[in-house]
């Protein structure tokens, strides 16, 4: 019952770190339908910046971790200008390419700039101190990522209700024309989807890189695999669904780690893989999703 | 058959060769003759590595007209295609090592696969048809998947296939190289087979099959309302890509004669998407050009990338610089040529449309 409790809290933190990297995903694509495949490496930009800062004297781990969440935004902005908005009206097939070369790109920056071996990242392994709470072993990290994703969704509901910009992200996931009729610029609700997606995926790079201690230039391939599984597994372009996809996906995973003995580790990854196909083949609109009929009205 | 065809038909200029087959046949024929030009001349003339970097990019090109095959016809992004190509490889050097060398390596593997040995050629065809089969099994379940969900269910057979070959070491010798394999194939057996398929690619679209899978790409519901079985021909393109790319990881492992599951993942899926994407993904000419392009700058890239003096400067070593650059053409051809060099053109189709202009310039002056 023990070993119960702490597996669920564990499935619990990472599905939240999958949600908040599904939810960066979910958000630009429902509001100009791009597939951001380069979303991964948003995490390998959060790693390098801190190291980079680490590597210069500033050990501090809260300025490195405000200095990380504000490079991850302004890279994510700065790629809506360069790269993705040449291809904002082109086919989603264009789309994903494009994202795909940027990942390609920023992988081989950090490889070619710092090194192709992982390097150390040790500021934040304080994290992982173990506390026991009523006769039970977590993590610090633990509740931090279930408390700080929650708090983020939070902030990111009240955004998308409360705010002008947000209502006019939510009506653009609908019909972005009458959006731009009512007044509102596309260029900044775009850059705002994209500098929301780069906040909750750098609040996620924060939790891997204290997790794992170290980053590698590849560090983002599987997470964003990860969390496109998990926009799909929701239904591709719902939040609520990405948030679901994330937490299941997470739990999925723990239990397969738990399930599958060390022989077959190799296995787990391919498992969770198999698992989400099987689902898909059932629920092709995912577990949130609308099921479209060809020719449906979108809207 | 719609109601033009069939009157085209009756009418009949040519009774048993109908305009269309034609027009594929000479296409073909055109790829197939630039593509053992090529070869040919680097076989008289090449050294042993150019040789070498031309198999490789040859191999690399059948993988890429198998992509092409199912992506380019029916524009769902495949990233699963280095899965078929592992398999390829790993069931040919499974039938085809000599037991000798299995007692060794894999000598508890099932089936009692550790004491069967085949001549290269019924390996090749073996496992071709095992790579074929096990792409109409993941087919029957991708057909039902359309867009980025059809993408997501490509990644999991990549990781999935990549997966089992790890794991499953009795048989595929887990991450370590399997060797002895029997390097029979050299450049001029590439040079065949790279030609074979390049008709079947260009015969399949330009087919009925072709142009039915590739209109269902354009207008999914226009096609379905013209009586398309876009499933049917999803699963069709998709069972061909997987024979063809398979094919390419066969010769592959019988031309190296070491494979290693590692160079199946997704660096090799990324390289060749790259290509496909850079000449077009919409043509077979473009999957030719884009292998070619990609395959010269990337060995330029290379020589840099190892750290170089020009006029008594000396580069530094730059590890990523041909990643790097790949990236940054993909993001331009993106940006700049969506489409592509070809543009989705065939090559007869750009020799038709340069005579046209070289007329209409002389009628002109």
């Amino acid at each position: 019952m023990d070993y119960l409790i702490e597996q669920a809290l564990n499935g619990f933190s990472i599905g939240a770190q999958y949600s908040l990297l599904a939810l960066g995903l979910a958000i630009v694509f429902s509001v100009m339908g791009l597939v951001n495949f380069a979303h991964g490496e948003f995490i390998g930009v959060a790693g390098y910046a801190m190291f980079a800062m680490a590597a210069m004297g500033m050990t501090d781990p809260w300025l490195l971790v405000v200095f990380a969440m504000a490079t991850v935004t302004l890279v994510a902005l700065v790629l809506e200008r360069v790269a993705f908005r040449p291809v904002r009206n082109a086919p989603p097939t264009t789309g994903l390419l494009t994202a795909f070369g940027v990942g390609i790109i920023l992988q081989n920056l950090f490889l070619l700039m710092v090194s192709p071996r992982p390097k150390a990242v040790p500021e934040l392994s304080a994290l992982n101190q173990t506390v026991e709470v009523a006769g039970h072993n977590f993590t610090i990290l633990q509740f931090l990522e279930v408390g700080v994703t929650s708090v983020a969704i939070a902030g990111l509901v009240w955004f998308l209700k409360g705010t002008r910009i947000g209502l006019a992200m939510r009506a653009a996931a609908l019909d972005f024309t009458t959006v731009r009729l009512m007044g509102m610029r596309a260029n900044r609700v775009i850059a705002t989807a994209f500098a929301i997606s780069g906040l909750l995926a750098s609040i996620a790079a924060i939790f891997f890189i204290a997790r794992r201690g170290a980053i590698d230039p590849f560090m983002g391939l599987l997470p964003v695999l990860k969390a496109f599984v998990a926009c799909v597994l929701g239904g591709f372009g719902s939040l609520p669904g990405a948030v679901v996809g994330g937490l299941l996906l997470g739990l999925v995973e723990v239990l397969l780690i738990v399930l599958l003995p060390d022989k077959l580790a190799g296995l787990r990854d391919a498992s969770v893989f198999l698992i989400v196909g099987v689902i898909l083949v059932f629920r092709p609109q995912g577990i949130l999703g609308r099921r479209v009929e060809l020719g449906d009205k979108t809207a | 058959m719609n109601t033009i065809a069939f009157a085209e038909r009756t009418r009949g200029s040519r009774p048993f060769l109908d305009a269309r087959l034609a027009g594929n046949l000479r296409g073909s024929l055109w790829l197939v003759l630039i593509a053992a030009a090529i070869g040919l001349f680097v076989m008289a003339f090449g050294s042993p590595f150019i040789i070498r970097l031309t198999a490789t990019a040859f191999i690399n090109l059948i993988a890429v007209v198998g992509l092409q095959i199912f992506m380019g016809n029916s524009n769902v992004v495949n990233i699963g295609h280095a899965g078929f190509m592992a398999l390829g490889a790993y069931f040919t050097a499974i039938f085809a090592t000599p037991v000798m060398i299995k007692a060794s390596m894999i000598p508890n593997a099932p089936f009692g696969l550790a004491g069967v040995e085949v001549g290269a050629l019924y390996a090749f065809l073996i496992s071709v048809a095992l790579t074929s089969l096990i792409g109409l099994l993941t087919g029957l379940v991708l057909v039902r998947l359309a867009g980025i969900a059809a993408t997501i269910l490509t990644i999991s057979i990549l990781v999935i296939v990549q997966g089992v070959l790890v794991t499953w070491t009795d048989l595929f010798r887990g991450a370590q190289a399997f060797f002895g394999i029997p390097k029979v194939v050299g450049l001029g057996l590439i040079i065949v087979a790279t030609a074979a398929v390049l008709v079947v690619a260009r015969m399949f679209k330009g087919s009925r099959l072709g142009v039915q899978l590739r209109a269902s790409a354009t207008d999914p519901l226009a096609a379905e309302a013209m009586g398309v079985d876009v499933k049917r021909l999803r699963l069709i393109a998709w069972v061909l890509g997987s024979a063809v790319v398979g094919c390419a990881g066969a010769l592959y492992a019988l031309y190296a004669g070491t494979i290693n599951a590692r160079a199946f993942y997704f660096h090799t899926a990324f390289l060749t998407l790259a290509m496909a994407i850079v000449g077009g993904m919409r043509s077979v000419t473009g999957a030719m050009v884009g292998v070619a392009l990609l395959t010269v700058l990337l060995e330029l890239i290379r020589i840099l990338e190892g750290g170089i003096t020009v006029l008594g400067i000396a580069f530094p070593e730059m590890l990523g610089l041909s990643g790097l650059m790949l990236g940054v053409i993909i993001v331009a051809v993106m940006c700049f040529r969506s489409d592509g060099f070809m543009g989705g053109h065939e090559i007869e189709e750009v020799f038709a449309m340069l005579r046209r202009r070289l007329v209409a310039g002389k009628r002109e002056g």
